[in-house]
């Protein structure tokens, strides 16, 4: 018994020595040796955590991840800490393993429970993961740690949103607006969800608010035009929606909604232009198309209305994904 | 020891409604959050419906696969009915097709489609076999229309496989005769909708056929497989998207009483790529000309313009009835056609599938169409999958009301969270100002019962003046919700007869007149969810007595005026008898 722990003993000296040795080489800029020393430390000391970990994070910086992940993993289980399970997450995240990045993740909250930035991560990766319910969970969360953080809160409302909870995420952003009322961005929120809804006034009056803070804000603008389109008050949308475009000249949907309000107006010819204009900004936006379609059916121009069309669905089979909704899916069990 | 990782926050705009990644389900939807409900108007809603279908008999289950779960979207979408007169005695009866399951029966009966004759005494005698309608196979549409203009109704069936043209003898039989005539259709078509139409105008009933797709289990990916195959993470049958499209065929009819199919030559097969459902024949755009609308599922609906040369164009997009209001394509189910604002123009609503709201397109003038359906207050329940739909005066106030029978296609849902797969009916009350309101709860416990409900079939199955509905529900028994209407409001029911035109009338309009205002209705073949409505019209008139013109604008472009009449009773007006042409 005594003779095999000072076996074991030795190795781990050796497996030190040799990690060290490797640590130089890495810190000095030679990897390969760096590499070949913990590889030969951890052939002495297959569970020698600095190795297994060193050489993973090495392996990491060098984009190695499918490398990188089985050493992480190991060193995840010889000695578990925040370090190891962040970067193993980093790693399975590059290796498109969203699910697994996420647990390695959550194992490394648990060791610093209160890192908001890291909650952000999480939230954001589920979303992406269409996990919409678990990314409104965690954003709110981290606004349990960090409630003064206008960023948790849109990240809360974006995924509450997505997960088709809208009275929640018209509520958190209404929070949100009474919380920074000189936020631009937390009344607009405010006003989007609440134009969501259908609260077309109250809506208005957060878009009004947002308009006064950030003049160069486009979205609100976009919004409060759109909006009394959707109202028939098409002279009174033509202003907003046209300084929407002017911020950002690419903005298809504010186009779009300018046209509409223009040809109600029977200004026929310059919602044309419009339109023309956001097809060229978003030439993979259908929506544009299917307007000029109808503006040259009534023009009683047929061709150009079947070829608007034609266009039209084209792009709704190249570009599918342009105006689709996602469905929330529930976080897999392992 | 390497610790500072640095982590780069990006938040994306709440406000983009912009997919990050390839498409999630199999069938469109767009998480639509209900829209806020008005306050109620506190007017008393005068019909009620009540479910009678086991007291009238009619108590044959359908069947659609396996009722826990559906492996392929055959077993999923159901059918429709029909409510026709096929003893041309007064009394509507009933055709209820059915489904089957892809593992065959066995030793046991495979189930068919039933054929209900209504007594007239508040019940329904099984006539399947005796009136020779017992069709085996996956039923899809029904729809009805005299094609011989022998003076009774014949039915058209859809099915994947061969479709089935059961004419009527006259004498209480049917005879099958899809094939002799030309009209079964390809043998691995999974054809939906249909409609008996005349849209040459020569007085002979032509036929449309729609197919949702080319489905073959063989090649349909297992629930699950791809993106197409799940529901908010579920594993699901896949489908509709990334399965072979569907198409529509129009077959004229040739003066021997066979059909042709001038798909190609009408222009018909120029439109591509959609999974077509519901097909609903009227003149749109007021020419004269019978047009084709057609709800279609994930992809967009269609309208194909009578060219009144033989030939149709597809200007579903340019019209306005495409998409919805934003652009976004939609699972299209049913269609109901009617004139909901008295302008005299005829009007769709089309029922949608969840997280989206229907359509309610109206009519602005020459078939071009406005969605209004959130200005109409009809966007307050986007968790419902709408099939069976119809504008009708539920409580013969002379205002076209809405009648919507639901139910989701996913029975995995296990009725939860959120997600029913047995849904509740819902009813809205035309409120006479362009705005409706949702009085299910004011109307009686069958529209609050859940069935996984599909067709629905309006027509007054009582006789007593008042519109009842006939109803598919998967994997149950049919649904017949009488409506008792409590109030003293009036109706007029109008029976058309061709003469130079079909002898159904199918095509024509009738606009009738009365306390100043004016209704107009179109004699349908199909609509609502893959189903026969009753052919005759159906006007409430609220507190007026009489009609006092009628005026028909028959197929062949002749328009008559016929005089007045009292109110609550079954006017029969045969074309060229008033003697008046204006």
């Amino acid at each position: 018994m005594t003779t095999v722990l000072l076996a074991v003993a030795l190795l781990q000296a050796a497996a030190d020595q040799l990690a060290a040795r490797a640590l130089e080489a890495a810190q000095a800029g030679d990897a390969v040796s760096a590499e070949k020393l913990w590889k030969e430390a951890l052939g002495r000391a297959p569970n020698h955590h600095a190795s297994l970990f060193n050489l993973g994070v090495m392996l990491h910086r060098q984009r190695r991840s499918a490398d990188a992940v089985p050493l992480l993993d190991r060193a995840a289980t010889v000695q578990p800490g925040y370090e190891v399970h962040l970067i193993r997450g980093q790693n399975l995240q590059h290796l498109e393993r969203r699910e697994e990045a996420i647990r390695a993740w959550l194992a490394a909250l648990r060791f610093q429970p209160a890192n908001v930035k890291l909650m952000q991560v999480v939230s954001l990766e589920y979303s992406k993961g269409r996990y919409f319910h678990e990314a409104a969970a965690m954003a709110r969360q981290a606004l349990r740690s960090a409630p003064n953080d206008l960023n948790l809160y849109l990240i809360a409302v974006k995924a509450l949103q997505d997960a088709g909870n809208h009275d929640a995420a018209s509520l958190l952003a209404a929070e949100a607006a009474a919380k920074f009322p000189d936020s631009a961005r937390a009344q607009f929120e405010a006003g989007f969800h609440l134009q969501k809804r259908g609260a077309t006034e109250k809506a208005l009056a957060h878009l009004e608010r947002a308009m006064a803070l950030d003049a160069n804000y486009e979205e609100p603008y976009y919004f409060y035009g759109d909006l009394l389109v959707r109202q028939s008050k098409y002279a009174e949308s033509i202003e907003p929606l046209q300084k929407a475009i002017a911020i950002r000249p690419g903005y298809a949907p504010a186009r779009v909604s300018l046209a509409r309000a223009l040809s109600n107006l029977d200004r026929v010819p310059e919602a044309l232009v419009e339109l023309e204009s956001a097809t060229i900004v978003d030439p993979k936006n259908a929506q544009p198309w299917v307007l000029l379609s109808q503006l040259y059916f009534r023009l009683g121009e047929e061709a150009k209305a079947e070829n608007a069309k034609q266009t039209s669905l084209r792009l709704r089979r190249e570009f599918p994904s342009v105006l689709e909704a996602l469905q929330a899916r529930p976080f897999p069990a392992r | 020891m390497i610790s500072g990782v640095s982590v780069r926050i990006a938040v994306t705009g709440c406000a983009a409604f912009v997919g990050l990644i390839a498409l999630a389900q199999g069938v469109a939807t767009r998480n639509a959050p209900p829209a806020p409900k008005t306050a109620p108007s506190g007017r008393p809603f005068l019909a009620s419906f009540e479910d009678v279908a086991v007291r009238a008999g009619l108590t044959a289950p359908t069947l659609f696969g396996n009722s826990l779960t559906k492996r392929y979207i055959i077993e999923a979408n159901g059918a429709g009915l029909a409510a026709i007169d096929y003893d041309n005695d007064g009394w509507l009866d009933l055709f209820v097709p059915n489904g089957s399951r892809l593992e065959g029966f066995g030793a046991t009966v495979a189930p068919t489609s039933r054929l209900y004759r209504n007594t007239g005494k508040g019940s329904f005698t099984d006539v399947t076999v005796k009136a020779g309608a017992a069709l085996a196979g996956w039923g899809s549409g029904a729809c009805a229309g005299d094609f011989d203009n022998d003076g009774d109704d014949d039915l058209y069936v859809t099915y994947w496989g061969p479709n089935a043209l059961l004419v009527n003898s006259g004498s209480g039989e049917f005879s099958e005769q899809a094939a002799r005539r030309g009209v079964a259709g390809p043998a691995k078509e999974w054809s939906s909708g249909c409609t008996f139409l005349d849209y040459d105008r020569d007085g002979k009933l032509d036929l449309f056929v729609t197919s949702y797709q080319q489905f073959d289990p063989a090649t349909t990916p297992p629930p699950g497989k791809s993106s197409n195959c799940e529901w908010k993470g579920m594993p699901v049958f896949c489908g509709p998207r990334g399965l072979p499209f569907g198409r529509a065929t129009l077959y004229r009819q040739l003066p021997n009483g066979s059909f042709e199919d001038v798909s190609n030559a009408a222009g018909i097969s120029k439109a591509r790529d959609f999974y077509a459902f519901t097909a609903v024949a009227a003149d749109f755009n007021g020419d004269g000309w019978t047009d084709i609308y057609i709800a279609s599922d994930s992809t967009p609906s269609l309208l194909f313009r009578n060219q009144k040369n033989g030939t149709f164009r597809e200007i579903g997009t340019e019209t306005g009835v495409a998409f919805n209001e934003h652009g976004f394509e939609q699972g299209g189910m049913g269609i109901g056609v009617g004139d909901y604002n008295r302008d005299g123009r005829l009007d769709i609503v089309k029922t949608n599938f969840a997280g989206d709201h229907p359509n309610l397109y109206r009519n602005t003038g020459g078939g071009i169409f406005e969605d209004t359906v959130l200005s109409a207050g009809l966007g307050i329940n986007p968790q419902f999958v709408g099939w069976g739909v119809a504008l009708a005066d539920l409580d013969n106030d002379g205002w076209q009301d809405i009648l919507q029978v639901n139910g989701h296609v996913y029975p995995e849902l296990k009725d939860g969270p959120g997600e029913f797969y047995r849904q509740t009916r819902v009813i809205y009350r035309n409120l006479g100002d362009g705005k409706f309101e949702d009085v299910s709860g004011l109307a009686g416990p069958a529209i609050g019962a859940r069935h996984s409900s599909r067709g629905a079939a309006f027509g007054d199955f009582d006789n007593d003046g008042d519109i009842d509905v006939a109803v598919l529900n998967m994997g149950e028994r049919p649904s017949l919700l009488l409506n008792t209407h409590r109030g003293s409001a009036h109706w007029i029911r109008i029976e058309l007869e061709g003469v130079a035109s079909n002898r159904s009338a199918i095509g024509a309009v009738v606009t009738i007149e009365s306390a100043g205002g004016k209704q107009t209705q179109a004699v349908l073949s199909q609509s609502s969810f893959l189903s026969q409505n009753d052919r005759r019209l159906h006007f409430g008139l609220g507190t007026a007595n009489k009609v006092d013109r009628i005026i028909v604008a028959w197929l062949t472009g002749v328009t008559e005026t016929f005089p007045a009449h009292a109110a609550n009773a079954t006017v029969r007006l045969k074309e060229g008898s008033s003697g008046t042409r204006p």
